[in-house]
This record gives C-alpha cells, sequence and structure tokens, in this order.
C-alpha cells in the first residue's frame, strides 16, 4: 500500500520534477552552463587562439562522438545503469558498417545506406543483449557490459581477422569535414540526436517511466508497467546511437578499425556525470550531458592551448571529474534535487 | 587489470591451440610471445612467423599474444606456461622493457634459449638482474631519425614542425620520439611542440587540430605511427591545408593511398612481417649448437615513399 502510494507520487509530483521543465533542474543546468561559460572566458582571456571560429568548430568536432555516445549513455545511467561496452561496440559497429560500406559495386548512396544499417543494427543488437541479458537474470548491468566489452571486441577483431578497414567512397569523406556556417555537419547531427533524446526524456510517458525506474523501480513494477521493457529499450537506445558514432567516426577519421574507441565508455561517463546525472539513476538531464561534453572538450581543447603538458592535463581532467561530482552532492543537499 | 585477465586467458588458449601440426618429440619448440595481435603490425609478423614455421617445417611453433598494448600481465603468464612447458626457445617481443626482465631471467636459468626482438630489454634493467641477452631489432631512433630527415630535406632549415609521440612510457615511443628529434637538430627545423596521442587515430586528429589552431604557421609533422599521421592527414584535410608535410612510421597498408597522392611525405617499414621469422631462426642457431648471440642484432629499415608505391 505504500509503495502504490509511493508510485503514485513518483508519476506525477516526482518525476515531472525531476524531468526538465521545474525551474530547480533548469538552474541544474544552468549551474553546469555557468562552469562551462567560466572556462570558456577563462582560456579565451589567457590563451590567444581559443575564441577564433576555427577552434570553436575544431571543439563541436572533437566533441561529436563523445557527446553521441554520452546522449545514449545518459538513458542507461538513468534507470540507474552503466554501459562499459560502448568504446567496444563502437569499434564493432564501425568495422560492420565499414565492410558494407567498402563493398564494391554499390552505389555511394545504396552503400552509405546499408552501412548506416548495418552499423546501427549492429549497436541494437548488443545494446539489446546488454539490456536483456541484465534484465532477464536480475544482473548488475556493470558485469553484463563487462562481458559484452570483451565479446564486441573480440567480434571486431575475428570479422576483420584485426585488419584496418579503409578506402571508403570519397564524398562519404568529404561529409565528416563538412561544414553549414562553420558548424561542422557531424555536429548538427549530433544535436539533433540531443534534440530527441531530450524530448524523448522529458516529453514522453516513456521517458518519465525511465526517470521512475531510477528513483524507484520496485514502484513502476507496483504500478503495472515492465521493468524488462524499459530497461532493454534504454540500452538498446545506447546500441543505437553507439551505432550512429561508428558512423560519424568512420566519415570523420575515413578509416574502420577493430582497435578504434578504447576507453571511450569512460569519456562518455564522465561527460554525462561532468552534467550532473546521478550514477545512482532517476536525476539528470539530457542537456546536462550536453554542457558536460561541451566541458570535457573545451578542457582538453583549451588546456593544450594553454600549453600545459599532456601529463599534467590528463591529471585535471580527473579533478574535474570528482569536482562535479562532489559539487552534485552539495547541490543534492542545498536544493533537494 | 584484471578486467582483460578473462579475455587474456580465452585468447592464450586458441593462440596456443592454433599450430597443432606435427606434435613430433624430437622437433624443437619455439615459443614466440608477442605484443597485441590486435595491431595489424604484429599481426603480419605472426603470420610472417606461421608461414615460416610451415616454410621451414622443423620446428615447432607455439604462439601467445596480447589484448592490448599495456597488457603485461599476459606476457608474463605466457612466457611462465612456456618454462612450465619446457620449450627449447623463448622467442619474445617484450612488452615492457623492464617489467620482463625477471621472467625471462627465470626461462633462461630453465635452460631456455631466449631471444629478444622488436623492443629492447633495459640496458640497467638487464645488468641489475645479471641477465645477459642479444636483441634482434630494428632501429626505432635510427628509422625516426631517417624519415624525420626526409622531412627536413623537404622543408629546409627552420622549418616549423610538431611531434606526436607514442604512449608515455613505451620503449619504442621514447626511441622514435628521440629519432624525430636528433632529426630536427640535424635539419635545423624549429619544433614548436610535441605531444603524445596515445598511437591512435581519433586522439591524433583532435589533439593535432588544437596545435594547428595555436601554431598555424606548422609546415611539418612527425608522428610517431602511421595511426596517428593518418590522424594528421585527415585533420588537414578537413581544413583543406596541402601545404603540410607529414610523415609517420610502420607502413601499414592504409597509407599506400595518402603516400601515393602526396599527404603523406614518407613512413618507415620495420619489416614486420619477416622480423619475428628472423628472430626464431637466430634462436634455433643457438638451440642447435650455434655461437651465443651478442649485442644488438639490427634488423633492416626501409624509407618508403611515393616512389615506393605501386
Amino acid at each position: 500500500m505504500q509503495a502504490l502510494e509511493k508510485t503514485q507520487a513518483s508519476d506525477t509530483a516526482d518525476t515531472r520534477r525531476l524531468t526538465g521543465w521545474s525551474p530547480k533542474v533548469l538552474l541544474r543546468d544552468a549551474g553546469i552552463g555557468l562552469a562551462l561559460l567560466l572556462l570558456i572566458v577563462f582560456f579565451s582571456v589567457s590563451t590567444e587562439h581559443f575564441l577564433t571560429p576555427n577552434n570553436i568548430s575544431n571543439i563541436l568536432t572533437q566533441i561529436t562522438i563523445n557527446l553521441i555516445l554520452a546522449v545514449g549513455m545518459t538513458f542507461v545511467i538513468l534507470i540507474g545503469g552503466i554501459d562499459l561496452s560502448v568504446g567496444s561496440m563502437l569499434a564493432f559497429c564501425a568495422v560492420v558498417g565499414g565492410t558494407v560500406l567498402t563493398i564494391p559495386d554499390l552505389s555511394v548512396f545504396q552503400a552509405v545506406a546499408l552501412a548506416t544499417l548495418a552499423a546501427v543494427g549492429t549497436g541494437v543488437v548488443c545494446g539489446f543483449l546488454n539490456g536483456w541479458i541484465s534484465a532477464f537474470w536480475g544482473l548488475p548491468s556493470f558485469i553484463v557490459t563487462l562481458g559484452m566489452l570483451n565479446i564486441a571486441r573480440g567480434a571486431a577483431l575475428q570479422v576483420t581477422d584485426a585488419r584496418t578497414i579503409y578506402s571508403f567512397p570519397p564524398s562519404f569523406n568529404a561529409f565528416g569535414s563538412q561544414m553549414i556556417l562553420g558548424i561542422p555537419v557531424v555536429f548538427l547531427i549530433a544535436l539533433v540526436l540531443v534534440a530527441i533524446a531530450w524530448f524523448v526524456l522529458s516529453k514522453t510517458v516513456f521517458g518519465r517511466l525511465l526517470y521512475g525506474i531510477g528513483n524507484n523501480e520496485e514502484a513502476v513494477r507496483l504500478a503495472g508497467h515492465s521493468l524488462m521493457f524499459y530497461k532493454v529499450a534504454a540500452f538498446t537506445i545506447a546500441g543505437a546511437l553507439v551505432g550512429i558514432a561508428a558512423m560519424v567516426y568512420m566519415a570523420r577519421l575515413n578509416i574502420a578499425s577493430p582497435i578504434i574507441g578504447i576507453g571511450f565508455e569512460l569519456n562518455a561517463i564522465a561527460a554525462v556525470i561532468i552534467g550532473g546525472t546521478s550514477l545512482n539513476g532517476g536525476r539528470g538531464t539530457v542537456i546536462g550531458t550536453l554542457l558536460g561534453a561541451c566541458i570535457t572538450g573545451v578542457l582538453a581543447n583549451g588546456l593544450i592551448l594553454f600549453g600545459l603538458s599532456d601529463f599534467m592535463r590528463q591529471m585535471i581532467t580527473g579533478v574535474v571529474i570528482i569536482l562535479a561530482v562532489i559539487i552534485d552532492k552539495y547541490r543534492e543537499r542545498l536544493t533537494g534535487i | 587489470m584484471k578486467l582483460s585477465r578473462f579475455a587474456s586467458i580465452v585468447a592464450l588458449t586458441v593462440a596456443t591451440a592454433l599450430p597443432t601440426i606435427a606434435m613430433a618429440a624430437d622437433k624443437p619448440v619455439v615459443g614466440l610471445v608477442m605484443k597485441s595481435l590486435a595491431n595489424d603490425f604484429f599481426k603480419n609478423m605472426l603470420e610472417g612467423a606461421e608461414a615460416h614455421a610451415k616454410k621451414r617445417g622443423d620446428y615447432e611453433l607455439k604462439a601467445i599474444g596480447m589484448q592490448n598494448e599495456t597488457d603485461f600481465e599476459s606476457q608474463l603468464n605466457g612466457v611462465e606456461n612456456f618454462i612450465t612447458q619446457g620449450v627449447d626457445a623463448i622467442v619474445i617481443a617484450p612488452a615492457d622493457s623492464r617489467a620482463m626482465v625477471a621472467p625471462l631471467k627465470k626461462a633462461m636459468d630453465a635452460g631456455i634459449v631466449v631471444v629478444n626482438f622488436d623492443v629492447s630489454l633495459d640496458e640497467q634493467a638487464k645488468k641489475d638482474a645479471g641477465v645477459d641477452l642479444a636483441f634482434v631489432g630494428p632501429d626505432n631512433r635510427g628509422g625516426a631519425k631517417m624519415v624525420g630527415d626526409a622531412l627536413a630535406k623537404d622543408l629546409g632549415a627552420g622549418g616549423k614542425v610538431v611531434i606526436l609521440e607514442g604512449n608515455p612510457g613505451a620503449d619504442n615511443a621514447a626511441q622514435r620520439k628521440l629519432g624525430f628529434e636528433d632529426a630536427v637538430a640535424a635539419g635545423k627545423l624549429d619544433l614548436l611542440d610535441s605531444r603524445t596521442a596515445h598511437w591512435e587515430t581519433e586522439e591524433a586528429n583532435a589533439v593535432f587540430s588544437t596545435m594547428l589552431t595555436a601554431h598555424p604557421d606548422i609546415q611539418g609533422v612527425l608522428a610517431a605511427n602511421d595511426s596517428m599521421a593518418i590522424g594528421v592527414v585527415k585533420a588537414l584535410d578537413a581544413v583543406g591545408r596541402n601545404d603540410i608535410k607529414v610523415v609517420g612510421f610502420d607502413n601499414v597498408p592504409a597509407v599506400a593511398p595518402m603516400l601515393k597522392d602526396g599527404k603523406l611525405l614518407a613512413t618507415v617499414d620495420q619489416f614486420g612481417s619477416e622480423m619475428a621469422a628472423n628472430a626464431i631462426d637466430k634462436a634455433l642457431a643457438v638451440v642447435a649448437g650455434g655461437p651465443k648471440l651478442e649485442g644488438w642484432v639490427k634488423t633492416d629499415i626501409k624509407l618508403v615513399t611515393k616512389d615506393d608505391v605501386k
């Protein structure tokens, strides 16, 4: 009975409060935006080239893949899960897509369409397995996706025999560095994905239930919703996004290698956490993730322009991740969100 | 890295199960310890060794690899397994120039012929452990100097260059960086910046783009491997700069088209596919009672340019 009351609560006030429209949530994102702004101001003042159109489009290109992966990761973390397999899956999706892309006798359009289908399909299958296995057997997604990390990497190496795939259609290669008004097209694709994710998470019942699962799984179950469906869906969405990221990777760098993406999952998790999403689930927004990805990208770029050594750069990135979590702790205490 | 241990064991089992042709007891057994088989370079090397074993037919080859460039543990386990199995020779490309000294000493104490190839073990570590072991392999520093000289010749004195380094701490990364610096000094080039991109294409692309922002007047790039050179070439494509010369290292198949259209000025071939096979020949000669190897047995390196691509 108590649980049922809690269910109703989480279906109404709680969920709405947490999904992106309450003033407090806006305030959270604004706080992260402010941190990003401060960084931008700092680097603009301290380095000569930071605030130039070329450098801005560089940063946008550089964060694109991490942003796409992080959007998927946001879905998974919101339900209280984690996906450690995205880096390996990126390699697997890329080599499958890359193999299709280099099939002779296809028109560029056919090749790209089929390759996208193959890459996203591969991601969807891997993501589905991640979600289904953890939900069906009630296993921690940490362990299941750790398994997938090895499976997908092994599969990528197996299908390519550890060789790099190259020689993609020239127009596909050119697409990867296309700009519209100085903004990289690949980044615009990522932005569209952010917008769709934002809509799904904050405007649909489906999205609200994902928050609900992260907050109180039992309550969502008692309210008669299939936990299995939502969990599988979150991981599958993450997988599909990995497939898209793989296409972007190939367009940008014109190769598909089975050893790409090592450690990318950690960068994606970092962007999500810096963006204010709670690792416990149920709390956070995809706008926060966008800002988090921007913060890591601005740091990586700005610290090089600032002339800091590679090792110092790595240390500072680590400090920022920990700072973000500490700030989040205080924010939770102060605002109750 | 406990995480990768399971996978390494799987990889190890599969790899040792592969060459099961003719287990005749009188043939000497050679244990080949490779680095990451997920890397074209070592993959080619292994295939070269397997073809060599089939061609010679007078020894049995057992090969193991590792998960990634920093997976020391599976190499360590592999060497220990070979000692237990009582192989006649261990031919190893060490993942770490210091960490592998102790297990190899153990192997030598057990009467196994050990040949070190690809990456040289650390001199000081060898001395400390009381190990006297020859090295069969290419001169990474010399190769980097060679390709750096080619860039210097193209740019002329005063050319402004940047270096993309391999993994900090890796011996071949350090040697190649030294070789690049030798070339910079000899060609009187102006070194603007030197940073690591961890051997990776994507990271090289991002790091180089940012370097180019900081130094728009860059004229040449020295990348410590071809994967990073590919990332640099792509970054130059993206901004439409065809005035900047790039050199790489390794001569992987993917750079052939880039050499051809002049996007890559030069790279270095270390003949990886022959390297393991050469080292095995040397080991078998010692097993057969030949003289002990001494010092540094240098293997071939070659500068590869447009002219070498068909």
